[in-house]
């Protein structure tokens, strides 16, 4: 198997091998974890696949594991050549020292370093390489899928953890990605105009995040349901891949109310069931959580609704502090969000 | 509840009512009676069965706990509506088959049929511990009985397989005698061991690897909770399948633990 790999050479952030996840492990309790912001992730990995044409490859590509980098602070050393790009939050990455842009391809030769710096905005970056990353050499995706879960790898089949000195490995490419191309770093220079697409999917200011209602949340009065929706929430600093925690932002916090979600209601929520992806669960503090990726498969609390998907790869980019609000949609009009947006990736 | 017949439809099967509610994209989320009972939890079981083999192209994935059924989808292959109609179909002809069975076998219920497929019994041995300072002598006390009597009572139930989840393996069991039902820690513990036996309210389980947890720990196996065999994970203790305790001394303890490792 192929030795080809990249070295991290220093790290100051987390960084986790990411694909779209292995769902169909939840039965036997694994998370199905994945990337978190997929819109970045399969950006980046469109980036290499679409001056390929080849049908094959390029789809094969959309599922092929990239380098989740949250908050930056990363160097690689390439010690073989590849196509790599570069998506989600702006690390200002660099190429040997010369500044390149995001959202964008860029071919690397054995020995040139890149470096990604951490973002001013958003946290997680996406680094995918053509054929996809690997931990090792020989390595075979664990139950469908090469996600790295924190709470599982002491199970010890997804790899060992991101750190200085790992190596991402990779096949060799195509013979058309390896031959000197327009996508030479300093021709890119010249010409770089960073795509509208990221400047379009994300928020630019507070995010209104779209919720499919639970039988529990329509059960509430209209009233609670109303003041849920007109309540601002901002990010708390303990969010992370498996949950977003937020919390009535402070000014708007009134003098102790009614809960919103009755005691007779939450009585009903006892028993642990399955979750999610986007569930919103809300505990006897009433400061909800959003299920994320790297969530666990059975939960305990009362859940209000889930949150759309494409609305939670724009959540997974939000720092702390950051502000909040719900709207509600109905399922229908979800399915077809999400299927809309696979479709911009041909999935 | 007025509203919430707008997203949540009712199926019936084996004459109890089940509610199907569409909760993301690809997911959909059957629920019962929010009960832990072995009965209604065989039911899940068996429906589980039936939908996964006759919508096999369909379905992602299905996990069941105490209650409740959630159904992953493929949703380039199908809808959300598609698949309730699929699910209420096959409801409909499993309630026929019910009634049919009813009528013809003088109201012999079918529950007990579904019991007697899992009347395989997974026993695990467990070194109940007080010297290593884990829960086992506060448990005691809690429950307020010698500490023989908590390995006496924990060992004498047969236990149920509800779900599995939390880590990989984890299996939540129930149920446990009335007699030592403790709310969880108030604050969790930040490492468990693996193979750590504990308890929280109805249920027992068993910490498949290392991790942070807030049941009572009242012991150890030796027993791994899962095995892997060429890219395949097997939990020890799956859902439906009944477990047994039975206490072993320090020295057995060690010696299954090396017999396992070598």
């Amino acid at each position: 198997m192929s030795q080809h790999h990249l070295e991290i050479i220093s790290i100051n952030g987390q960084a986790s091998i990411q694909d779209l996840g292995r769902l169909n492990a939840q039965h036997l309790g694994f998370s199905a974890s994945g990337a978190a912001d997929e819109f970045a992730f399969l950006s980046a990995n469109k980036l290499i696949s679409e001056p390929l044409m080849a049908n094959d490859i390029s789809l094969e590509q959309s599922r092929c594991a990239a380098i989740e980098i949250t908050l930056g602070q990363i160097s690689f050393e390439a010690k073989s050549a590849c196509t790599i790009a570069i998506t989600g939050a702006d690390c200002q990455a660099k190429i040997n020292h010369v500044a390149i842009k995001p959202w964008q391809r860029f071919h690397l030769q054995a020995g040139d370093i890149l470096d990604l710096a951490m973002p001013k905005a958003g946290l997680h970056s996406y680094l995918a390489v053509f054929g996809g990353f690997t931990c090792e050499p020989t390595q075979q995706p664990w139950l469908g899928s090469y996600a790295q879960t924190i709470n599982e790898m002491a199970l010890g089949f997804m790899g060992e953890k991101l750190t200085v000195g790992s190596k991402l490995f990779f096949t060799p490419q195509a013979k058309i990605l390896t031959e000197p191309s327009e996508n030479k770093v300093d021709k890119l220079l010249a010409s770089n105009t960073p795509t509208a697409l990221p400047a379009l999917f994300y928020s630019q200011k507070e995010l209104t995040i779209r919720m499919i209602p639970s039988s529990l949340f329509l059960a509430m009065g209209h009233k609670q349901q109303q003041k849920f929706l007109n309540t601002e929430y901002s990010v708390l600093p303990d969010s992370n891949r498996m949950g977003y925690r937020l919390s009535v932002t402070h000014l708007q916090k009134p003098a102790a109310t009614e809960p919103l979600l009755s005691r007779q209601l939450r009585s009903h929520c006892l028993l642990s069931m399955p979750v999610t992806y986007g569930m919103v669960q809300f505990p006897e503090n009433e400061q909800p959580i959003v299920l994320m990726k790297e969530r666990q498969t059975m939960g305990g609390y009362p859940v209000l609704g889930t949150i759309i998907q494409t609305d939670l790869f724009r959540l997974s980019q939000m720092r702390p502090g950051e502000k909040i609000n719900f709207r509600l949609i109905p399922s229908e009009q979800a399915l077809q969000q999400l299927t809309a947006f696979y479709k911009r990736f041909s999935l | 509840m007025k509203n919430a017949s707008q997203s949540t439809e009712i199926l019936e099967v084996h004459n109890t009512e089940i509610a199907i509610e569409v909760v993301a994209e690809n997911a959909l989320l059957l629920s019962w009676q929010a009960k832990i009972s072995l009965s209604q939890h065989n039911e899940i079981i068996a429906f589980q069965k039936i939908i996964t083999q006759q919508l096999n192209a369909l379905i992602v994935e299905s996990v069941a706990s105490y209650h409740c059924l959630m159904v992953y989808f493929n949703l380039q292959l199908t809808t959300s509506a598609q698949l309730i109609d699929k699910i209420r179909a096959l409801a409909k002809h499993q309630q026929n088959n019910l009634q049919n069975q009813v009528k013809s076998r003088d109201n012999k219920p079918v529950i007990k049929e579904l019991s007697q497929q899992n009347d395989d019994c997974i026993n695990i041995p467990v070194y109940y511990d007080t010297e290593q300072q884990w829960d086992l002598a506060d448990v005691a006390q809690r429950c307020n009985m010698s500490v023989d009597e908590v390995i006496k009572q924990h060992s004498a139930q047969t236990y149920h397989g509800y779900a599995l989840g939390f880590t990989p393996g984890f299996c939540y069991l129930a149920s446990l005698p009335t007699a030592l039902h403790l709310p969880r820690k108030s604050s969790p513990r930040l490492k468990v061991p693996q193979g750590a036996v504990a308890i929280a309210e109805q249920q027992s389980a068993i910490y498949p690897i290392e991790s942070p947890g807030g049941w009572h720990i009242i012991g150890q196996t030796p027993l791994p909770m899962f095995s892997s065999i060429n890219g395949e994970f097997n939990a020890t203790i799956n859902v439906g399948q009944n477990v047994k305790f039975y206490a072993i001394t320090q020295a057995e303890f060690i010696a299954l633990k090396q017999g396992i490792n070598s």
